[in-house]
Order: structure tokens, then C-alpha cells, then sequence
């Protein structure tokens, strides 16, 4: 199980254009990230979203989102929610493919919540 | 396994803890009610147990008989006759019946030990009860040191009410270190791990975190565990997980070369070489060591001329 869920992470991690994807409990505890070799500019992202994570989830419960996407200079932070207790989070340049990356990471939250539900 | 560690008994977590606690120490299970801290205060005696040691648990809660039906319930009806044989002593005892707690529960501890340096488990270190203010830390600082003389000790933390609220909130990790009344024996303890559980039932709600682990490399991630009858605690930490605290041999040469070029500097080259020699000895990371190497070599023969 736990397996499946690092092998669906590392998947995710190598499409073109991700620069990080992290899986997170909800209360902004980092469970597994994939990330490359020290980025000053995402270790400032990863910072924010261990703090701000549970105000998102909280928010996008009460306006009823699948998933929200930050700009974070050229950065777009996709956010969204894997399960009851994980939420999924993609970085990706600003100019990737972003249908293909949003398509891949709902694949992976499917994987993710039949891995932890 | 190093040498001096002492298994904890809990599935999966040693190979994480570089081995087990370290003996004659102080190792603190901290979190809420219902993540499974007897469970793992059990798991911890019972190991030793079936090995031959000694254990003496030290209860401020439950009675002996309670002990005895949790751990029937669970599987470990055998606890039973490690009490009958002597190996296994239960005290229940109050902590409002201390007097002067530094002395006491250390001195009955001396004399209650089924045998030389047991396993001790506190459970729970109900501390508040007993000290004051002014006094706690010098008095956790003196049961803490005889403590480590007599055996090695797992002392059960109760996380307190407005705490699990935090965590419920998100806030659990300042709470951990901010609350007045837990954050003396945290510091003074050799080993900290954090329980959790979230209570949604998912995989991830039920985790142990290692918050320090003196003198030991140790994981740094999340881990998830069950509480499973007839074994008790397992962790399901994952196979990279795992790799993450295995020391690597694949940069050996790059070592090898800095320890020859170091003792080639002469009597300081000889310390560093040492140093660079245990840094090889534990390298976990996945990444060549040169720009750490590097950098520990400029700062170290940076010239200085000590003030005297």
C-alpha cells in the first residue's frame, strides 16, 4: 500500500514541467514530497503551505472546490485534496502543461485515496 | 545493531531509531488519550521480557489487574506469568502519595527493580501533580539522572486537553514544545516520540513521529502504525522511508580521498580526518558529500589566531 503511494508520487514527479509534488496530512504535516536538490524559491512555498494548508482546505470545503490553484511568482501551486485526512499538491512552472498535469494529479489522488482510505 | 541499543519491541520502529533506545536512558512517549502509549509501554516490557530481562512498571493509573486484562485482551495473557516468576513487578502507586517525589519514586524504584538494570517504564509521568513550579525542572532533572543509573526508563507523557485540541486545529507541533507543563521532561529526555491520531480512520492518522533521539541518527517523516491483537504496535514505514537512515557506501571514495588529504595537514588534519571518517560512517543522503566536504574543510582551516 504504502509502496503503491510512493510509486504514484514518484510518477507524478516525473512529468515534464512538475518541479515538486508533496503529499500532505491536513494538518499541514508533510507525509512524502518529492522535491529536487535545495530550491530556495520551494522551500518558501513548502514553508507556506505546512501554515497555510488547513485555512485552504477549510476555505475550499466551505466554497466547495475540488481543487485551487495559487501563482507563486512563477510557480502554480495546484491544491487539492486526496482524502478525508490528505490533500495532494503539485508545483509546477507557470508554462508546463497544465491539463496534463492537472489530469495526472486527479489520477494520483485517486491512487492516493485507495491507498489511505 | 549498535552496540549498547536496547529494542524497543515495536515493529518496524528500530530500523528507524538506528536501532533501539540507547541504554541507561530516558525515553519520553508523548501524545493524546487512545494513540496507544500503554500499548507501546506494554510492547516495550514484554519484549524484554521474552528475552530474558527484568522489567519493573511503575503505574500512576492502572491497577495490576487492569494491566493483566488490557494485555489478556490484547494477547499477552503470558504477562501473567512473567509477574508470577518475578521477572515482570507492577506498582501502582499515587502520585499525590509522594512527599518529596526526586527522592522517592527513584528510591522506590531502587528497591522494587526485579533485577539489575531493568527495563522501567512510567506510565504516566504525572509530574503536575507533584512539583512546583520553582522546583520542577532541577526535580525531573535529579528522578531523570538516577533514573539512567538504574536501567533504561520509557516514560508515557499525557498529552493534555487543550493540546489535542491544537491538533485538531493544526497546531499540534507548538503545543509540543510551547506547553508549560510538558516541555521540561521533553528536554530532558534522550528520546521523544510523538503519537498521533487524527480520527478519520485513514492510514495516515494513526502516526509516530521521532522528535529527537540524542547521539543516533533517526527518520525525520511521519510513520503510520496499526495497533494490531496478539502484536500490538506496527509501523508502516515504507521501503524508501527505511533507505532514508541507511548509511551509504556509494561515496566511499570521495571520503577516502578527504580523509588523505586532511591528515596530510598535520596534527588539526588528524582531528578532522576522525570526524570525516564517522561523517562517512553515517552519510544517509542520496547526494555526493563534496560540497559539505568542501565547506567543512574551508571553515575548519580558515586561519585563526585564538585569543589568549
Amino acid at each position: 500500500m504504502n509502496r503503491k503511494l510512493e510509486d504514484t508520487l514518484d510518477q507524478l514527479y516525473e512529468i515534464e514541467g512538475i518541479e515538486a509534488c508533496m503529499l500532505y496530512r491536513i494538518d499541514g504535516v508533510p507525509i512524502t514530497i518529492r522535491v529536487p536538490s535545495y530550491r530556495e524559491y520551494l522551500l518558501e512555498t513548502m514553508f507556506w503551505l505546512e501554515k497555510h494548508i488547513r485555512r485552504v482546505l477549510g476555505e475550499m470545503n466551505r466554497e466547495g472546490l475540488k481543487e485551487t490553484i495559487f501563482y507563486f511568482k512563477n510557480s502554480r501551486i495546484l491544491i487539492a485534496p486526496s482524502s478525508n485526512s490528505t490533500v495532494l499538491v503539485t508545483i509546477a512552472k507557470a508554462e508546463a502543461n497544465q491539463q496534463l498535469i492537472s489530469l495526472e494529479a486527479l489520477r494520483a489522488i485517486r491512487i492516493v485515496e485507495a491507498c489511505v482510505a | 545493531m549498535k552496540n549498547g541499543r536496547i529494542l524497543t519491541g515495536i515493529y518496524g520502529l528500530d530500523d528507524l531509531m538506528d536501532g533501539g533506545f540507547r541504554k541507561n536512558t530516558i525515553n519520553s512517549i508523548y501524545g493524546g488519550p487512545g494513540v496507544g502509549k500503554t500499548t507501546f509501554a506494554l510492547q516495550y516490557s514484554l519484549f524484554g521480557l521474552d528475552r530474558g530481562e527484568k522489567v519493573l512498571y511503575v503505574s500512576f493509573e492502572m491497577s495490576e489487574q487492569q494491566i493483566i486484562r488490557d494485555c489478556t485482551d490484547i494477547g499477552w495473557g503470558i504477562i501473567k506469568d512473567y509477574i508470577e516468576e518475578g521477572d515482570l513487578k507492577i506498582l501502582h502507586i499515587f502520585g499525590e502519595d509522594l512527599e518529596f517525589p526526586s527522592l522517592d519514586i527513584t528510591e522506590i524504584i531502587k528497591k522494587s527493580s526485579p533485577g539489575p538494570n531493568p527495563r522501567i517504564v512510567i506510565d504516566p509521568f504525572t509530574y503536575p501533580t507533584f512539583y512546583s513550579d520553582k522546583e520542577k525542572r532541577k526535580s525531573i532533572s535529579t528522578i531523570f539522572q538516577d533514573l539512567r543509573r538504574i536501567g533504561t526508563t520509557l516514560v508515557i507523557l499525557e498529552e493534555p486537553a487543550d493540546a489535542t485540541a491544537a491538533v485538531s486545529s493544526g497546531n499540534s507541533g507548538e503545543i509540543l514544545y510551547t506547553n508549560r507543563g510538558l516541555s521540561t521532561p521533553l528536554y530532558l529526555s534522550d528520546t521523544v516520540l510523538f503519537m498521533q491520531n487524527l480520527g478519520f480512520g485513514e492510514m495516515y492518522d494513526r502516526t509516530i513521529r521521532i522528535m529527537k533521539h540524542r547521539g543516533s541518527k533517526h527518520g525525520e517523516g511521519i510513520y503510520p502504525y496499526s495497533i494490531e491483537t496478539g502484536l500490538g504496535i506496527v509501523l508502516r514505514a515504507s521501503k524508501k522511508q527505511i533507505d532514508r537512515v541507511v548509511p551509504k557506501t556509494e561515496f566511499d571514495e570521495r571520503f577516502v580521498k578527504a580523509i588523505e588529504k586532511t591528515k596530510s595537514m598535520g596534527k588539526l588534519g588528524e582531528k578532522l580526518a576522525v570526524r570525516i571518517e564517522a561523517l562517512r560512517k553515517n552519510w544517509v543522503h542520496d547526494e555526493d558529500p563534496q560540497q559539505i566536504l568542501e565547506l567543512f574543510l574551508k571553515e575548519e582551516t580558515k586561519s585563526y589566531e585564538p585569543k589568549t
